[in-house]
Order: C-alpha cells, then structure tokens, then sequence
C-alpha cells in the first residue's frame, strides 16, 4: 500500500512539475527584454488600432532567440505603430498540428492573413491558409524548389522573402573562406540546430569554404546529403588545409562539457552557424578565443563584436522582414502582387556581414533607431494599389 | 442517513464531477467565443481536432493505468506508427498497406514493452522510459534521413483529404471507445485487469496472471496508437521529429481530468480519457482566448497546475474510506 502511496505522489509530483515547467519556457518570449516589453506595451497603448485594422496572425516557432525578439520588435513596435494592422503572436510551436490549429484558429477570429516565421510543414500552412481564405506570407526561410513550384499559382500565397537554402550554404561558406584567408589552421563548430535544413546548408558552407572535403566530397548537394544522413558533422569524415579539432550541436546538459572539451583543443576561431551568441559568447570571450556567427544584427551581438570577441557575423537585420509586411497588405487591399509569370512573388535575401564594430553600427544602430532600414517610408513606396513586383524587387535588391 | 450512506453518496457526487467540469467549461467556452466574435462553427472543429488524437490514445491507455502502471512512451510510439506508416506510402502508394502497417507499428511497439516487462521482470513503466528513447531516436533517423531539407516527411494531402471530416473521426472515436468501453465493463479481461491493479498480489494468489493482462492491457493501448497515429495523419499529412511530441504527458493530465484514479484499480473508468481531453483542451482553449496572447503560455500552464492539482485532491478523497468501491 505505502508503495502504491509513494507511485501516485510521485506521479502528481510528475504531472505538476511537467505542467508548471512550461511557464519557464514561455518567460523569455513574453517578457523578452525590459525594453522590448516597455517599448510594446507603449505602442499597445499609442497606436490602439481602429476598428477596421488588419489584424495579421503571426506563426512563431522561436519566440526567445535574439532574432526572434528583433523580428517581434520591429512588428509590434514599429509597423503597429505607424500603420493600422494588428499583430498576433502565436505562442512557440512545436510541430506541424500546432502549426495549423494556430492557422485555424486565426481564421476563426477573422483575421486577413498569416506571416509564418515557423517552418514545420510549410506546405500544411499554405493549403490550410487556402482553405480558409487567409493570405499567406513566408518572412523566415524558404520553400524548397519542388514545393515553390507547386503552390505559386495558389491564390492566397503572397510571398516568401528570406534567405535561400543556396543563400544560407553561401552564407556558411564566406564565413570559412575569411578564416582560412586569415590564415586559421585549427577550428572549432558548432552545428547549431542541426538537422534542422538551415543550419544544415550553413555547416556545409562552412566546410566549403574552409577548403575541406565531407565524406571526400565538396560540392553543396553532396556535403548537405551527408549531413543530413549523419544528423551532424563527423569531424573524421573532414579532411583538407584547415583542421576541425572539434565539433557540437544542440544546445542541453551535456554543452558546457563538449564546450569545454572544444577549449581544451585550443582552437584558433570558434565557428558557429547560429546563436553562438546567446550560448558562448561569454565562455569564449573569456578564453580569448575568437569567435564567428550565422545570426542577426542585435544587442548582444554588438556587445561582442565591441569586445572584440566575435570577429565575423553574417546576419539579418530586425527589419528584413519589412517588405513581406507591406506585401500582405497590398494582398489584403486587393493588390495581390505577382511576379511577371503571375506567381507567388519569391526574393531571395542575402546576408550583411560585418567584421569590425564600425560596420555592425552601420547595420545595427541604424535599424535599432527611429527610421529602421525598412521604414515608413521606404515600405510606403511598395504599398498601394498601383504597386508592382518590379518596385518590390527593386527595393529588395537594394537592400 | 447513515454513515455509509453518507460515503455512498459523497463518492458518487465526486464520480460525478469530471461531467459536470467538462459542461462547465463546455458553457464557459462557448460563451467567451461568443462574446469574442469568434466563428464557433470553426472553433468547436479545432477543439474537435486537437482533443480527438489525445482522447483516443489515452482511451487505449487506460488499460495501462488501470494496471496502476502507466506508459510513457506513447507520444513516441504514435510518432514512430505515423513515420512507418509515411514510409510505407511512399514506397508502396497503398493507402490500405499504410493503414496496415501504422496499427501494426502501433501494436508491436506497445506490445514489446509489456513483453519486455516481463521477460526482465521489472515495472512496465521503466521499460516505456527506454522505449520512449529508442522509438524518438528512430523516428528522428528515418525522418531527417528522408525529409532532407524539408524537415519532415509527407504524404501527399489529397491521399488521406477524404478522411479528414469531423463526422469520420467522430465515428472512428465512437467505434474504438464502444469496444474499449465493452471490453473494459463486460469482459473477463477488463475486471481482472482492474482486480490486478486494485491489489495485485491478491490477484496473483488468486490465479490471475499478471503479465497476460498486462500485455492484454498493452495491446488495448496499442491500438489507441495505431489509430492516434492514423488520425493525426488525417490532420496534418506530415511527420516530423516533433509530431506529437506532447502526447505522453498530455494523457496523463487528460486522464487525471477525467477523474481516473492514478492508482489505478476497481476505481479506473474507461471514460476519463475521453471526459479528461475533451476538458484539458477547453480549458486551454479558454484560457488562451481570455487571457492576452503575449502571456498566455505561462498563465495558461500554471492556472492548468492549479487546476490538475485540485483535481487530484478531490477525486483523492474518494480513496480515504474504509469502503470498497462499489
């Protein structure tokens, strides 16, 4: 009896434990940071939308990341305030039937589109959004070719605007080149996220173009075909001028350990193809270790690359995400933009990579400021009726 | 009235409680639906469809709890049934072989915990802990293996599309809870089952073996997998390393709503799975509409703590009597 006693505490232990540890994952996505909070709550209360706002659902899988809070920002501070649309956030989902109950029930509320920043399965959320009449915009990421060329011609698919699979290996591998440039003969890399396919194409690159061979391979199709296979990078299967001493991935109980076990191996660069920020940036600084990352144009970002730690960023910048906005409303409008085939508008976003404090500021502070990159003004020159694709891809490939 | 009546009608005011929980949120979502504007047509279909996966998998389940054990490697063996049943698709192009082959994934998967419980001897529970592992790994292997840069892989939509209508899966939900249900009252197995978690040392000097009805239990659940698996794919045809990845825990919460005892026994009623998930979800569904978006992850989670909690305590005091249940 007393052990059947002890089962059923230690089972509501369990289920009470597992229920309130999910208020952990939520505190940085709802608070973010003081400011960003501060600074939204003051845009709730100035710009409280009119009646016939747009109301526009966002679909988030990362809402802690710096890129995430950066993207969040600029919508929810900036665009709110300056133009009658009202944005909803979803909470982090987790999986594809997340993805399109979030869709389901952004549509039951009445909204007029989505902007997914959440890839599970793209192709569910542009079939659901068809379904129920929702325009529909990809702001992270892209479709793969096979899954372009089948929902183009859907009518409720705006745009997807964001760095491709080829963009993000050319991202990873301009950062291998300036460090085999720089004369670099030992490296450490972080995976990130692996499998996930962005960091996937980001590793390759990174391997390219620090001039080694995956599995005696090199070309981008082949090293990512590998990668995937392996679910990471084997660092036995790297061979070429610059040697891998150490590599890892995923970020859990066991990181600070592989990290310190990466340090003792005395790399020259520390390589990462995302949020090496977020996880390293202070143990690396420490060890003087210089350091290098896939990521965006933020504050913690800046901090490094002032204290001279993170010598390469390649990043987004919080208003990137600005065109696909105005987009969705010249949809919403009745100003459905489509390419000159009369498809889906799909651009393709590159990269800005700084490698000293003067050329982030370029990036950071003038986008942090009161005229981001893509201000009003600027978005107002791609929203109206008149507007077409030629204007957006002329300002996207200006940017 | 005397003291046991007294008892008598306590215990059945608390085993009335999960129905009247569940009309109650039921009024209080329709109304704050209602007062939002929102089209209820379509929110009743999403509360529809985000319940229906959980109840009939923790209805499976039940029989695992029931034996005062319970499995937590559901979430991963519905995720490992859809990921084969995904492969089986796309290599063969038979819709019947997929169906096939996710209840027999389903059903092998469940099965080899109980046989593994037995063949080792230890508590079915730990083996489901390693099961989880192994299963989660697997799907992660096949799924990135063949995904490749779309992350998941996929069936094509118009495949399972017919199947995807409320009045289906309502029928589906109904046909497997009337078996579960006849095979948990009316059968041989289901009050052994029930003896065998209630007191399990009486039932084996009885003659009752344990592990026939723990695989019986095990396969039950099985099939709630197999069709979990089935009716997510209807849902959303694409796997990927996190498809129902909240499952496991979820059934246990969705279970205690429902009023089942955690320690299982005579008291364990088949349907808390169904009652349990169908308020989990209101509940969340409610408090996400109430409360502001930007917060409601965290409020939501601790207000659902509470709530579990309290629940626990009341169906709890049903167990403090020197009455047998009846």
């Amino acid at each position: 009896m007393n052990k059947k006693l002890t089962r059923a505490v230690g089972l509501v232990m369990a289920g009470a434990m597992t229920l309130m540890a999910g208020c952990g994952n939520a505190a940085p996505a709802a608070s973010g940071d003081a400011q960003t909070t501060a600074a939204t709550e003051e845009t709730k209360e100035t710009a409280a939308p009119s009646g016939d706002a747009k109301k526009i659902g966002v679909l988030v899988a990362d809402v802690s990341g710096e890129e995430a809070l950066g993207f969040r920002n600029y919508y929810e501070k900036y665009i709110q305030g300056n133009y009658d649309v009202t944005f909803d956030y979803t909470d982090a989902l987790a999986s594809a039937e997340d993805e399109k109950a979030a869709i389901e029930k952004f549509a039951s509320k009445g909204y007029d589109a989505i902007i997914s920043l959440s890839s599970s399965d793209r192709a569910q959320q542009i079939e659901t959004c068809e379904e129920y009449g929702l325009y529909y915009a990809i702001a992270s990421g892209v479709l793969d070719d096979e899954q372009y060329e089948k929902y183009k011609g859907y009518e409720h698919f705006v745009c997807q605007i964001g760095p491709s699979n080829a963009t993000e290996f050319e991202a990873g591998k301009a950062m291998g080149e300036y460090f085999k440039n720089q004369g670099v003969k030992k490296v450490a890399l972080y995976g990130a996220f692996i499998p996930n396919p962005m960091h996937v194409f980001r590793a390759a690159g990174v391997l390219v173009g620090l001039g080694c061979t995956y599995g005696d391979a090199n070309d981008m199709g082949a090293v990512v075909g590998q990668i995937f296979q392996d679910q990471g990078i084997d660092p036995t299967k790297v061979s070429g001028d610059v040697e891998l001493v150490a590599y890892l991935q995923g970020y859990g109980d066991t990181t600070t350990d592989e990290l310190n076990a990466a340090i003792q191996k005395a790399p020259e660069a520390f390589l990462s193809v995302g949020m090496a920020t977020t996880f390293f940036a202070q143990t690396l600084s420490q060890e003087n270790i210089p350091f290098a990352d896939i990521d965006s144009f933020t504050a913690m970002n800046s901090q490094s690359m002032e204290s001279g730690s993170l010598k390469y960023l390649a990043g987004k910048y919080s208003s990137s995400i600005g065109p696909v906005f105005a987009l969705v409303v010249d949809a919403v409008d009745g100003n459905v933009i489509r390419d000159d085939e009369g498809n889906a508008v799909s651009l393709n976003q590159g990269y800005l990579v700084a490698t000293d404090k003067a050329s982030f500021d370029e990036y950071f502070v003038n986008d942090n400021g009161d005229t981001p990159i893509y201000d009003k003004e600027t978005l107002d020159g791609i929203i109206g009726s008149q507007v077409t694709y030629q204007d957006v891809k002329s300002l996207v490939e200006s940017k | 009235m005397t003291n046991k009546k007294r008892i008598n009608n306590k215990q059945k005011l608390i085993a009335a409680l999960p129905i009247a929980a569940l009309l109650i949120l039921f009024a209080v979502f329709l109304a704050v639906v209602n007062m939002n504007d929102y089209r209820l047509d379509m929110y009743l279909k999403i509360v529809f469809n985000e319940a229906l996966v959980l109840a009939v998998v923790a209805t499976g389940a039940i029989f695992i709890y029931t034996l005062g054990t319970f499995d937590i490697s559901l979430g991963a063996s519905t995720l490992f049934a859809a990921t084969m049943g995904v492969m089986t698709y796309n290599y063969t192009q038979s819709l019947a072989l997929m169906i096939l082959v996710i209840f027999a994934v389903g059903i092998t998967a469940s099965l080899l915990n109980s046989v593994l419980a037995s063949v080792f001897h230890i508590p079915a529970f730990v083996t489901t802990v390693a099961m989880m592992s192994v299963l989660s790994a697997l799907s992660a292997q096949i799924i990135t293996s063949f995904g490749g840069a779309l992350g998941g892989i996929s069936i094509p939509s118009e495949v399972i599309k017919p199947f995807d209508n409320v009045g289906f899966k309502a029928a589906l939900l109904i046909i497997f809870f009337v078996v579960c249900f006849f095979v948990f009252q009316f059968t041989k197995a289901g009050r052994r089952m029930k003896f065998v978690g209630g007191n399990p040392l009486c039932a084996e000097l009885t003659g009752i073996k344990q592990s026939k009805y723990t695989i019986i239990a095990f396969v039950m659940a099985g099939i709630g997998i197999g069709l979990g698996a089935f009716l997510t794919l209807c849902y959303t045809p694409s796997v990927t390393t996190t498809t129902a990845s909240s499952i496991g825990m979820n059934i246990f919460i969705a279970i205690v709503f429902g009023g089942m005892p955690i320690s299982g026994g005579a008291r364990s009623k088949i349907y808390a799975a169904l009652i349990g998930g169908f308020s989990y979800i209101l509940l969340n569904d409610i408090l996400e509409i109430v409360i502001d978006s930007s917060a409601a992850y965290g409020i939501t989670q601790v207000i659902s703590a509470v709530f579990f909690l309290a629940v626990v305590y009341v169906t709890s005091m049903n167990y403090r009597t020197a009455l047998l249940p009846r």
